[in-house]
């Protein structure tokens, strides 16, 4: 368990930095299993600080969503470093972003947090539905989670509320941080994805008609692509007019673009958060896509990403011997 | 906008598959189209006519031609539209033979894909902007890499034209592969004999920098403008003062096998590679040496009487400029060890066929004596063994190395002149004769000569005493045959040599399968790569004989020429188009591109350092990689931007 004292104390050492311009960690949210960002500018700011295992959020969305208005004539840029606290997948995230450019590693600080994978809300909320006081969630050393609703104490294995994707994470440590809370955690043999399973003995058919039911019932609100950390170009292909690649109706040929080319965009670059999937209204099973992607990208490519700001960016690596069986 | 479209019959060539009248209705009714016509021949001159007419009377300013490939007439075209005023980029070729009538048998099924390819065409083409080439200028200096007979003849012809040139030679004298030989087929020409004064020539022209002993070790630029960093090694002996007195060479005390016999004879640390090298000095092997320090050893100083030798000589970094490259980097031979059944290496007398043209050589380690490597004997029985390694996709190489089965021939009617009572069998596949004199030459052998010739491939070859047991199937008789031989040699085919692969790798030179560099049209454009300015001469773009050699060669040269002659060049000008407010700068456009030609940028968005992709127009050959890898399509392909594709896949799929 993260000891949430040496968090606070490390973060308001951060804050008080002359360098520092903010550090975004996590607060209790305002109901029910939800936790929020919190942005901390002052010491004063980071006391609201807390990590528990409701703390799924990816917070390498915020060093780049950062608006940066114009500048005066004769003001000078603000270069001062944004703090963040991040799990393995989110620090991944940030070596992706670096890579790709998105971000430079000296304008940030990085708190690291070894993971013991993060609580699915879409399965707590089913288990404790309509729940609107805030809870509070501790895990166990016997893999449980002990969760304190009101006066209630409820005991659940962990496996029973774990995300998916943190079952089969093989970097539960931050590659990349300044300052580490605790010991590193030990990574064991991990499962298969569970979306993957028999998925090479389904029918093509099969697969497709799945896909369809599913975006199908996409609503095109692009809370996944918000929530994504590596969803972050100027502007989305999916709001362009000149070349319109993607109609704005909500219908399943265009939904199916958007999910398909979204998932395209991100093969060589998702670090398996999870996030798209969990903000997803439409419970659409999107990591199974990533997922898929990663194992090819993998397989094909021996890539992975997010693990070394040195390496290159795997769409950056032409090679003229890249396989190519897809080609007909 | 009125765009004229023309749909060429090419006599029967699409006329024959393809229905041209209703592929010319189908274009009518489209928006823009002015006029859709049906000609015989329209590359024609008449051809052309008809178009210009059109352009002056209905007012064209834009052209489709649905015809062959745009690599064969596009030019042809573009500058018609460029005489009569239009730009001639809004020039659109469809392709209806190499893609349509050619590979289609069903005359429905083709006119219908036809009128599809004209149909994407045209919306495509209303979509064109008119672009202008860029201009850059050009250095009259030439690169010549790599100094055999291939590269010699290319500096040769260039300084001969007038252009400066440099030849780099990654050994100590240039001669090549050809300096080894002693005789050529099917003349029997000395080798050195005449290969020689074209190295004197080289070591004499005013025009020629000859840079021995060096190597290009990074290569940038683009055609006109190529900036070479080129290694040059140090000798440790001052070519200047050394007057080849060779006192220095019998007080070396190291002793190493000498490359230019094959390894069959022994050298010193300090030598000459051969008596006609040029530059002709004596070198110090630096590997060999004990230390190139005068306090280990300092033999060859000390008995050095002009004083030529100098421990503290440097290696020498050269930077240059120039407008065209020649590649002429050669091919080394198969290494036979990789044979097992040939059991060359452990079998004692089984040589190279490289080996054994020194054996045979009046300058080689036996001074034109036969005898075998091993003992000395002369041998009475030779084995001359065609197409090791070679014509065996299973396990070897795919390809016919062209030269093999005439060496063989010369070395076994060499042999029968200089052992009179000597046996000498080939055993061959199949005997190649395709030259000028060479099947006079194999004739001449097999009856004037007595060299035996057995149609059949060597199933092994056993150590039998000093002997070697061959065993092998005759297939014309389709008997077995075992045979004892004093001597086997294996003819070994010819690979890219090292420089070559190192060379296509620095200059992203696309390779064959077999490693060859790959010519930019396997007709049209033999010499060419797909590098504009990059030349290729002699076999590193496969195995040729030393005539072809020497005919590519100055084809290079004469190529290169073409370059080296103008003020400036137009570069194309359907390349990649950044745009800046999408790019965010991600760099996956710079590490992707494969003619390193996009770098990113710092640019200031309202006060604040941005990065963002610029493209070097002179270098971007438009292959489109980078529009490919971006991600929201912030990089477009002028000529190719994605609403004009958009556009044309909506014509192919909406029927």
């Amino acid at each position: 368990m993260v000891d949430q004292k040496q968090l606070i104390k490390t973060a308001k050492e951060i804050v008080s930095r002359e360098d520092v311009k903010y550090i975004v960690g996590y607060k209790q949210g305002t109901y029910g299993f939800v936790t929020s960002p919190a942005f901390a500018y002052t010491p004063e700011d980071v006391e609201s600080f807390i990590y528990n295992p409701l703390c799924k959020k990816n917070l390498a969305v915020y060093p780049i969503l950062e608006e940066k208005l114009p500048l005066k004539r004769g003001e000078e840029e603000d270069k001062r470093k944004i703090g963040l606290v991040v799990k393995g997948c989110d620090s991944r995230a940030l070596v992706q972003i670096i890579q790709e450019k998105g971000l430079v590693r000296e304008d940030l600080v990085i708190i690291g947090i070894p993971c013991k994978g993060v609580i699915d809300l879409k399965k707590i909320e089913k288990r404790f539905p309509n729940q609107t006081e805030v809870v509070d969630v501790e895990e166990n050393d016997n893999s449980e989670y002990i969760i304190k609703i009101g006066d209630t104490v409820h005991t659940i294995p962990k496996e029973e509320l774990l995300s998916e994707v943190c079952k089969s994470c093989e970097f539960p440590n931050p590659p990349l941080y300044d300052f580490l809370m605790g010991e590193e955690v030990e990574v064991r043999e991990k499962e298969v994805y569970s979306g993957l399973r028999g998925l090479d003995e389904t029918p093509i058919e099969e697969r497709w008609a799945y896909w369809e039911k599913h975006f199908q019932n996409c609503i095109r609100c692009y809370a996944c692509r918000e929530a994504c950390p590596l969803c972050y170009c100027k502007t989305c292909m999916a709001d362009m007019l000149d070349p319109q690649w993607i109609r704005r109706s909500v219908n399943l040929s265009e939904n199916t673009a958007w999910n398909i080319m979204r998932a395209f965009h991100l093969a060589g670059r998702c670090i398996s958060c999870g996030e798209c999937e969990s903000v997803c209204p439409a419970n659409i099973p999107l990591m199974e896509l990533n997922k898929k992607l990663e194992k090819d990208v993998k397989e094909m490519f021996k890539y992975t990403a997010g693990l070394d700001t040195e390496e290159k960016t795997l769409f950056g690596t032409f090679n003229p011997d890249d396989p190519n069986e897809f080609i007909m | 906008m009125k765009i004229g479209v023309y749909i060429c019959e090419c006599g029967s060539n699409i006329a024959g598959t393809v229905d041209t009248e209703k592929v010319a209705q189908s274009a009518e009714p489209l928006p823009k189209v002015a006029v859709s016509r049906v000609y015989r021949y329209a590359c024609s001159e008449p051809g052309q006519n008809l178009i210009t007419q059109d352009i002056e009377e209905l007012g064209l300013d834009r052209v489709i031609v649905a015809a062959c490939s745009p690599s064969m007439h596009e030019p042809t075209f573009r500058a018609l539209l460029r005489e009569k005023g239009l730009n001639p980029y809004l020039l659109e070729m469809v392709n209806i033979r190499e893609q349509c009538s050619w590979v289609h048998s069903d005359k429905d099924q083709a006119t219908d894909k036809a009128i599809s390819l004209l149909t994407s065409a045209i919306l495509r083409n209303t979509l064109m902007k008119p672009l202008t080439p860029k201009k850059v200028g050009v250095i009259n200096k030439a690169l010549v890499i790599g100094g055999g007979i291939a590269g010699i003849q290319s500096a040769l012809d260039l300084a001969e034209v007038g252009y400066q040139t440099y030849l780099v030679e990654k050994t100590p004298s240039i001669g090549g592969k050809m300096a080894q030989l002693d005789k050529t087929f099917p003349t029997l020409d000395c080798s050195a004999c005449i290969l020689s004064p074209k190295m004197v020539d080289v070591g004499r022209h005013p025009n020629i920098t000859l840079l021995a002993n060096s190597e290009v070790i990074e290569v940038d630029g683009y055609v006109g403008n190529f900036n070479v960093k080129i290694r040059k090694k140090a000798t440790y002996v001052d070519p200047v003062k050394c007057t080849l007195c060779d006192e220095c060479v019998p007080v070396c005390p190291v002793i190493v096998h000498d490359e230019y016999n094959a390894d069959l004879s022994p050298r010193r640390a300090i030598y000459i590679p051969f008596p006609q090298a040029v530059p002709a000095t004596y070198i110090i092997d630096e590997e060999a040496c004990l230390g190139i320090d005068p306090l280990i050893c300092a033999k060859c100083r000390d008995v050095c009487g002009p004083d030529a030798i100098d421990f503290d000589m440097k290696p020498e970094i050269i930077e240059e400029e120039f407008g065209a490259i020649i590649v002429a980097t050669g091919y080394e031979p198969y290494p036979i060890e990789n044979i097992g059944e040939y059991g060359y290496g452990t079998i004692h007398n089984v040589i190279s066929g490289l080996e054994f043209e020194r054996i045979i050589s009046a300058s080689g380690p036996t001074d034109g004596v036969v005898r075998r490597p091993s003992d000395g004997k002369v041998p009475k029985t030779v084995v001359f063994i065609h197409c090791a390694g070679s014509r065996d996709p299973a396990k070897h190489l795919p390809y016919c190395s062209k030269v093999c089965c005439m060496y063989s021939t010369k070395h076994a009617l060499q042999y029968r002149h200089l052992v009179h009572d000597g046996t000498a069998v080939n055993f061959y596949i199949d005997i190649r004769t395709a030259g000028k004199d060479f099947e006079e030459f194999y004739q001449r052998a097999a009856e004037e000569d007595g060299v035996i010739y057995i149609k059949g491939k060597v199933s092994e070859l056993i150590e039998d005493g000093d002997q070697v047991l061959v065993r092998g199937v005759n297939t014309l008789t389709s008997e077995t045959v075992e045979m004892h031989a004093d001597l086997v040699v294996l003819a070994t085919g010819l690979i890219p040599s090292e420089g070559t692969r190192q060379i296509a790798k620095m200059l992203k030179l696309p390779v064959d399968s077999t490693g060859f560099i790959r010519e930019a049209h396997p007709k049209l454009k033999p010499v060419d790569t797909v590098i504009s300015g990059v030349f290729l001469a002699g076999t590193a773009s496969g195995p040729k004989d030393i005539p072809e050699t020497v005919s590519h060669a100055s084809g290079a040269a004469s190529r290169a020429s073409t370059i080296l002659a103008q003020k400036e060049l137009e570069i194309e000008a359907t390349i990649a188009n950044v745009n800046e407010i999408l790019c965010r700068g991600c760099g996956m456009c710079v590490d992707s591109c494969p003619y390193s030609a996009i770098e990113l940028v710092a640019k200031n968005s309202f006060g604040h350092t941005i990065k963002v992709a610029s493209v070097n127009e002179a270098l971007c050959k438009g292959c489109g990689t980078c529009s490919a890898t971006c991600l929201n399509g912030a990089i477009n392909h002028l000529g190719y931007t994605d609403s004009q594709i958009l556009a044309q896949i909506q014509a192919l799929g909406g029927k």
